[in-house]
């Protein structure tokens, strides 16, 4: 990683066209950036620097900024600087793989980099858009520039643009091979570039791909195998101390003073940082125990607040609430058909839980008079950003914020406080202070995925659901992020009731009605938002009403899905799982099948889950999970099928395991051990079937967890009869549920 | 205080002989290498070896470790930088994702198949069930570890017949 503190903050001024070239520069590298708008809406940048990389050159007064830079230097040396972050779904290598298709290039060519703030400052990750989102952009943008190459060698070389072709980042006379110029050559010494409109450039037509739709080795695994690669709790810098902070002891509790206490005196101490007004109590030392050490050593009241019980939270849950409940879905006229007696009703659970990534939340930030360089595992640049420029009074083009690798983001590292933490702790002390949290601390400080109620009924005629309401109480998941005005404007919270939404268009009449409930405990993002929960309720729902109505669950569904292109790539998907499963052919003695199948970011997913009962202990151990998805198109197969994978025993881990509890005001679970995540041994056999529709990319990191939940309790039913209706499915809830 | 490392004598730092090896390697020594992830022997993400056993990092008194070889991922590749067989096998079967926990994940599974050959799935997954991994990358690391097995093996042999 270079040096933050060497970064100029070069403005670039836009030209007509819409190009930024960078003011002043003598030419000595070429470097494109494209930025992508609220709507399919996207700029290029083209600047020369004299003896600067890109990753130096700071873009300002600008409605977009660049999350994509890609640069070439004389030496020929090629980077790709990639603002989206790298936490485990392959982005980076995603990324660059569109950005070679139009470029030019050998893979082995290319240098796939991080970019920090100063040049994507508005980048988040998440919500399974990276790949969707900058599928066309980046790849316009590397077109452009081959195109840009291809007209400047020809003027250097004096040959007909036409006459050339651009290969393996060299420009060739296409009669004469052995006539060519690097990309570095061409770029050495150039000042005034060319200026191409991006909509006279024609894309590659997919069956001429080279890149997009191979299983491409990952970039980022060499470093990360060998453990050289760095992660928020990884940096160090000359000078660096440690920090820690002060946590409440309850989930309602306030700071009512705080005092230095024997903090001060404590080994390796270095000050004590109290600003009661924000409710902040930190110490800096010399190491990280000695500032965890401390840090026990303040003087702190609290005021504990209420003494939540589990209970009481879950209770809540309510349909008579001061907020009235939002109808999101409303086709025909569900209540009146179904009225007062509906042919089957239940009611589903979910818990909260925790994103539990294995490297805890971890920030190094450097406060100068003028200055903030913080690196840190984030999600959210942009929002540290702007929260940094808050604490300080210091302006968001001062304030550097440089994404490590994450150890794991799952919707956590939207929001970083710790980021906060280390710019108030080296504020105080005048220097680069580290934060790193204990597991304790991200255990208990952080934000849950919301407990969910959903309450289901429907009507059945002729084997056929001809009414289905779902009323469905959650926590919020997005609001908590977004300013008040937003969420009147918004009207409900997108983030809980998403996966909800009822795709069977062969249902005459539906209603979705959600209430959302404020907890005394934070909630927010978690990988798939509401997905997996809701899933759970309303995918074991179908499964209910198939078995009421005698009719196979995969026919049952395929019997409510409509026409339409959407229903057709669910069809498809629940077929393919099916039929590569063996659904409905006999399974080992006490097996059994359970299906289901979800939609998010249009991304289509089915699940045919295989499972068995130990009926002494009540553990449920998953054989296999057969999984089809349609995503549209693969730019990785492969790192498709490592995100399906993944989000299944993700997922598999909320089904049987996870759960967080408050017991008398706290979060009861302090580390892994009452908080135990899937593990090897209980992992199944997992097989992936990817189907390409329509060639246009749809998101992988979240819908194959939508599912899974149902999948396994669907498949539970099939073997016991009995149905799971609350998460996670515990052997002494299964025992339960089993022996009532 | 005086440990040796990856074969080389490191000088620890008086603020730091009180308490465990995953601090001295990390913010003491810069071996960043070995994770942190829970600091209580859960999850197996600074599994380092001592003596050729495979160590919890974070439960480890540095008191106790003294006069030992430590070995950390930093020196599983060959001076050369030729990757272990185990490290090669997750690249090969492009195990990771985040990859918070592999440098655990792999110092578990060298120690695991330095006293094992030919292991069978059961014994793999056994060895391997204590380390955690959020991302799921399970079935991988089954498979990538038994494909190091293998060529562990191979080269026992051809080692052997040379």
């Amino acid at each position: 990683m270079s040096d933050p503190k060497t970064q100029s903050q070069r403005k670039w001024r836009v030209t007509r066209r819409g190009f930024l070239i960078g003011a002043g520069a003598t030419g000595a590298a070429l470097a494109i950036g494209v930025a992508v708008g609220r709507r399919p809406f996207y700029r290029f940048i083209a600047g020369m620097a004299s003896g600067m990389s890109a990753e130096n050159m700071a873009v300002g007064g600008l409605d977009n900024d660049p999350f994509t830079w890609i640069e070439i230097l004389p030496d020929n040396e090629i980077t790709i600087y990639i603002s989206k972050v790298e936490m485990g779904q392959g982005v980076h290598t995603s990324i660059a793989q569109m950005a070679a298709e139009e470029l030019g290039v050998r893979w082995d060519q290319l240098t796939i980099r991080q970019s920090g703030s100063l040049r994507g400052p508005n980048t988040n990750t998440g919500g399974s858009t990276s790949v969707s989102s900058t599928y066309v952009p980046v790849r316009q943008a590397a077109a452009m520039m081959r195109e840009m190459l291809i007209l400047k060698a020809a003027e250097k070389m004096g040959v007909p643009a036409a006459d050339l072709e651009a290969k393996e980042a060299a420009i060739y006379v296409k009669a004469n091979p052995n006539e060519s110029m690097t990309y570095g050559e061409v770029v050495d010494d150039v000042t005034e570039w060319p200026e191409i409109d991006v909509e006279t450039i024609e894309l590659k037509p997919s069956s001429e791909f080279e890149f997009i739709g191979k299983s491409l080795p990952r970039v980022d695994f060499e470093s990360k195998l060998t453990g050289t690669a760095i992660y928020g709790y990884d940096v160090q810098v000359e000078g660096m101390l440690y920090g820690a902070v002060a946590r409440p002891p309850t989930i309602g509790a306030t700071m009512q003073s705080a005092r230095a206490g024997d903090a001060a005196d404590m080994p390796g101490a270095v000050q004590v940082v109290i600003d009661e007004e924000a409710r902040f109590a930190g110490v800096v030392a010399r190491t990280r125990l000695q500032a965890q050490a401390a840090v026990r050593a303040l003087d702190i009241e609290w005021d504990e607040g209420r003494l939540w019980q589990q209970e009481e939270l879950e209770a809540l849950l309510s349909f008579e609430n001061e907020r009235d409940g939002y109808t999101i879905q409303e086709d025909g006229d569900a209540a009146s058909v179904i009225g007062d007696e509906p042919t089957v009703s239940a009611e589903y659970f979910t818990p909260f839980a925790a994103h539990a990534h294995l490297e805890p939340q971890a920030a190094m930030a450097d406060v100068q008079a003028d200055s903030v360089t913080i690196y840190c595992a984030t999600q959210a640049q942009g929002t540290i950003q702007s929260e940094v420029s808050s604490l300080t009074g210091i302006e968001p083009e001062n304030i550097n914020v440089v994404p490590t690798y994450l150890g794991g983001g799952f919707g956590r590292r939207l929001n970083t406080e710790v980021a906060n933490e280390a710019v108030r702790l080296s504020q105080a002390v005048g220097a680069p202070v580290h934060v790193g949290w204990f597991r304790v601390e991200d255990m208990r400080n952080g934000y849950f995925r919301p407990p969910t109620r959903s309450q289901m009924s429907a009507r059945l005629e002729n084997g056929r659901i001809s009414a289905i309401n779902h009323d469905h109480a959650s926590g919020p998941v997005a609001f908590p992020f977004f300013p008040t005005p937003m969420q009147f404007v918004m009207g409900t919270d997108i983030g809980s009731w998403r996966g909800a939404f009822n795709f069977y268009q062969g249902i005459e009449n539906r209603r979705f009605t959600t209430w959302l409930i404020d907890f005394p405990i934070r909630t927010g993002w978690w990988r798939g938002l509401g997905l997996l929960a809701n899933v759970f309720a309303t995918e074991s729902f179908m499964d209910e009403l198939a078995y009421t109505a005698q009719v196979d669950p995969l026919q049952f569904r395929l019997n409510h899905l409509g026409s339409d292109p959407f229903s057709e790539r669910m069809r498809g998907v629940l077929m393919a799982a099916a039929a590569q499963a063996h659904w409905g052919e006999a399974l080992p003695e006490g097996h059994a099948h359970g299906i289901a199948c979800a939609t998010d970011v249009d991304t289509v997913v089915a699940q045919v889950v295989e499972l068995s009962l130990d009926e002494t202990s009540g553990e449920i151990q998953i054989h296999k999970v057969t999984c089809a998805v349609d995503a549209g198109l693969f730019i990785n197969p492969d790192g498709a099928i490592a995100q399906t994978e993944g989000a299944i025993i993700m997922g598999l881990s909320s089904t049987l395991i996870e759960e967080i509890t408050v017991r008398n005001g706290a979060v009861e679970a302090d580390n892994f051990g009452r908080y135990p995540l899937m593990t090897i041994d209980r992992t199944p056999e997992i097989e992936v079937i990817l189907l390409e529709s329509d060639g246009q990319p749809r998101g992988m990191g979240e819908p194959p967890m939508g599912p899974i939940a149902a999948a396994v309790g669907n498949a539970f039913f099939a073997l016991t009869g009995t149905r799971l209706r609350r998460l996670p499915f515990k052997p002494e809830y299964v025992l339960e549920a089993v022996a009532s | 205080m005086e440990l040796r490392i990856n074969g080389q004598t490191y000088e620890v730092d008086e603020a730091y002989e009180s308490g465990n090896l995953l601090w001295v390697l990390r913010d003491n020594l810069g071996l960043m290498g070995t994770r942190f992830g829970c600091g209580a022997g859960f999850c197996g993400s600074c599994t380092v070896h001592v003596d050729g056993v495979a160590t919890r990092a974070c439960m480890t008194a540095v008191q106790a470790v003294v006069g030992t070889e430590i070995r950390t991922i930093e020196g599983l590749a060959s001076p050369e930088g030729e990757l272990h067989p185990v490290q090669q096998a997750f690249i090969d079967k492009q195990v990771p994702q985040c990859a918070w926990c592999m440098s655990g994940q792999i110092m578990q599974a060298v120690a695991f198949l330095e006293e094992t050959s030919n292991p069978t799935e059961e014994e793999i997954v056994e060895a391997m069930k204590e380390n955690y991994c959020r991302c799921g990358c399970y079935v991988r690391i089954k498979d990538a570890v038994s494909t190091a097995a293998d060529v562990m093996a191979q080269n026992k042999t051809t080692v052997g017949a040379a």
